[in-house]
């Protein structure tokens, strides 16, 4: 639904985006990733239609992007705020009005999910006078309100408790199950994993990886595996696997190990089971933070 | 343009509800009205003042002519010591004692006035003013000129100011009350410019600081949420200057109607334009003049002058000044991360302003019609103050409308230099703006 052409955004001196190209699906969770300074603001503000690129195109539901779009695309920026004197219920339809609401639908929305966010009684009341939680949770609301096709949340569980990360990840899980694509901006990679279908990676102004989660981990996949088991086996001539570390914990040993040549793990469960009782076997996948960490060191 | 509108009418009304807002719009009329009432109510007290009784003693050998009396001043002559009357004067029904000793006619020295009260500056005036005329008629008389024609000498001058209209008729005015309309409308101009230019900047500052600006940038154009804000606000001026002047007015006529009863607002209407001849001497003419005379002629040519036009020109004038000056302070609130960095900024813009105030009030007061006055009024970032304060003066149809002109290319001038900073500024952060890092942000293409 969203394709990223070749963009290429200069500052002055300073290059932020330099030929970035990337395809987000519709109905997907998008993760676009990178260290603080990579670009990922720069990129969003395109798309958001903040700024213009330098070069490069952003084509949106087969369509250049224009100012029509603006109403179809939600955005939660990472720094955010609110009007501090104006009152929740006022301030949520102002901005929804905004988008292109009438007062009477905007208003119907906004109670529906006061109901659903327990924000019930906030209406009346100013932002000062609420936590910085609560003030997430208005801003979120005021991003979704419009029903955007695309949603834009820029490190969007700063600053929540877990209760309402929860909450709030739940209503993203929902709202994307009834269509919505999202691209989430984070440098959080737990997050990534939970929710992302497709991700890409931005690094010093240039995307370095993009594709499925799924993907992208398995291609990290190194063939490692991991077993615990208790009872006694000797490694000292297997061919099967190269043990890459090995400890006694308190209920039973710990394995890591590497499969040599063409051998699978379920060789080796062949081999170990009967000779031990297995406790687990598992594969060792590198978490995304491993795969960021490798990339952005490079 | 819809959302323009939404984002005029949130900045309008989220000002016009505030409590300062609401405070400030009924409470300035009652002051200006109060002041006004106070004016008047001395005026009054003025004419009604209660004479000042003078015990003369006269030790003078020369000036035997006696002291007049007038309206402000009766003069008694006793044949009393001064040691005397000075014990009694408690008890005595005189408010001062005035002692003429018998000095040289030609340098007089040795008066005093001594009174139960330190005598003021008013009456101190009054009575020096006295005997110098009696010192003058004695040195005219003693040079041979008759008593009857030393009357004849003394004149009372009223000068009637008229200026040929632009129609050509000749109308009444006064150059008193164009200066005083032309005082209040330049300070009031120079005042609505600076404290609404002032509530933009902080406005953008607070959109800035309280980072609601990423969230508004993405669903407006930053040039709309800045034009929204700048009419929105010049919205909130209109509607207090416009509150000011229906509340002033209103207040003003049931204030006079409390403080003065019908005979003394009579006597107010007319003192300016009549002074009774009681006793024509140049006291009477310098007493009338210091008491009722000013108030009742600028009274009396305000009705001359039409309101209503300089008014609705003020207006034209102030939507176009605090569209042109807000522009440039919105420029200024979106290069500044919090208003304690504004100071290096604010300086070019505060100068014209000032600049423009200052000479309007000297410059162009004394010659409305003069080089500078043309110029100032015509230069956009002098006009709105300059433009005013010539109003009341007459100005020529071609000028005003010239004028007009070229402040509205200016404003236009200045809101699109300044939404070319203000859609950068608004989205830095914590970078140290400088008029260099503005003039770049200028430059860059959106």
């Amino acid at each position: 639904m969203l394709s990223v052409r070749n963009i290429v955004k200069q500052y002055a001196s300073h290059r932020a985006l330099d030929d970035v190209s990337l395809e987000v699906e519709r109905g997907k969770i998008f993760g676009l990733l990178g260290p603080n300074g990579a670009g990922k603001t720069s990129l969003i503000r395109i798309i958001t239609q903040i700024t213009a690129p330098d070069s490069g195109e952003v084509i949106f539901n087969g369509q250049q992007l224009n100012a029509n779009h603006i109403n179809r695309i939600g955005y939660l920026p990472e720094e955010r705020g609110l009007y501090k004197k104006m009152q929740i219920g006022e301030q949520i339809l102002y901005l929804s009005k905004l988008k292109g609401l009438s007062t009477a639908e905007a208003t119907k929305r906004i109670k529906y999910w006061f109901d659903k966010l327990d924000m019930g009684s906030w209406w009346n009341k100013k932002v000062e006078d609420l936590s910085k939680g609560m003030q997430q949770k208005v801003q979120f609301v005021a991003t979704i309100l419009h029903n955007p096709e695309l949603i834009i949340l820029d490190e969007p569980f700063s600053g929540f408790d877990p209760v309402n990360a929860d909450l709030i990840k739940n209503e993203i899980l929902e709202l994307n199950a009834q269509g919505t694509t999202f691209i989430f901006s984070t440098h959080r990679m737990e997050s990534v994993e939970e929710l992302c279908d497709n991700i890409a990676l931005i690094d010093k102004s240039k995307k370095i990886l993009d594709g499925a989660v799924t993907d992208i981990k398995s291609s990290y996949r190194n063939n490692t595996y991991c077993i615990e088991f208790t009872g006694k086996v000797d490694f000292s001539n297997i061919d099967l696997f190269e043990v890459l570390e090995k400890k006694d914990v308190k209920s039973g040993t710990n394995l890591k190990f590497k499969l040599i040549r063409d051998y699978t793990a379920n060789d080796v469960l062949a081999y170990m089971i009967p000779k031990v009782s297995i406790n687990h076997f598992t594969e060792v996948i590198p978490s995304m933070n491993d795969i960021f960490i490798e990339h952005v060191k490079k | 343009m819809n959302k323009i509108l939404l984002i005029i009418q949130r900045e309008y009304l989220s000002r016009v509800k505030k409590k300062s807002f609401i405070v400030m719009t009924f409470l300035t009329p009652i002051i200006i009205a109060g002041f006004y009432g106070l004016i008047i109510y001395f005026s009054i007290k003025g004419i009604n003042d209660k004479i000042d009784k003078v015990a003369v003693i006269n030790e003078n050998k020369t000036l035997t002519e006696e002291l007049t009396s007038n309206k402000n001043v009766t003069y008694e002559y006793v044949d009393e010591s001064v040691q005397n009357l000075k014990k009694n004067l408690g008890k005595s029904d005189f408010d001062y004692i005035l002692y003429l000793p018998d000095f040289d006619i030609e340098s007089p020295k040795g008066i005093e006035l001594i009174g139960k009260k330190q005598a003021g500056l008013t009456l101190d005036g009054r009575v020096s003013d006295s005997i110098e005329d009696l010192i003058r008629d004695y040195k005219l008389k003693k040079s041979g000129i008759s008593q009857a024609d030393l009357d004849h000498l003394k004149s009372k001058v009223n000068i009637i100011t008229k200026k040929i209209g632009d129609t050509g008729r000749e109308e009444n005015s006064s150059a008193g009350a164009s200066t005083v309309i032309a005082f209040v409308a330049g300070v009031l101009m120079f005042m609505f410019i600076m404290l609404y230019g002032v509530q933009v900047m902080r406005g953008v500052i607070e959109e800035k600081t309280s980072r609601i600006i990423e969230i508004m940038i993405s669903s407006v154009k930053p040039f709309q949420l800045m034009m929204g804000k700048i009419i929105g606000i010049a919205l909130v001026g209109l509607t207090q200057f416009l509150l000011w002047i229906i509340l002033t007015f209103s207040i003003s006529a049931s204030a006079v109607s409390v403080f003065v009863s019908k005979d003394d607002a009579k006597k107010i209407a007319t003192s300016g334009s009549q002074i009774t001849p009681v006793n024509p001497g140049a006291q009477q003419i310098q007493a009338a003049a210091l008491s009722d005379g000013p108030l009742g002629k600028v009274q009396q040519s305000i009705k001359n002058l039409d309101l209503g036009k300089i008014i609705t020109i003020f207006i034209v004038y102030f939507l176009g000044g605090d569209l042109f000056y807000s522009a440039l302070y919105a420029a200024i609130g979106s290069a500044v991360d919090s208003e304690t960095e504004t100071q290096q900024f604010m300086m070019p813009v505060m100068m014209p302003l000032l600049l423009s105030y200052a000479l309007s009030l000297s410059v162009v007061t004394n010659d409305p019609y003069g080089n500078v006055a043309f110029w100032l009024s015509m230069i956009p970032f002098t006009s709105p103050i300059a433009m005013v304060v010539r109003l009341p003066y007459g100005v020529p149809g071609w000028e005003l409308a010239l004028s007009i002109v070229i402040l509205i290319a200016g404003f236009i001038g200045t809101v699109w230099f300044a939404a070319r900073i203000y859609r950068v500024g608004i989205l830095m952060y914590g970078k140290k703006a400088s008029f260099k890092e503005m003039v770049k942000w200028f430059w860059y293409k959106n």
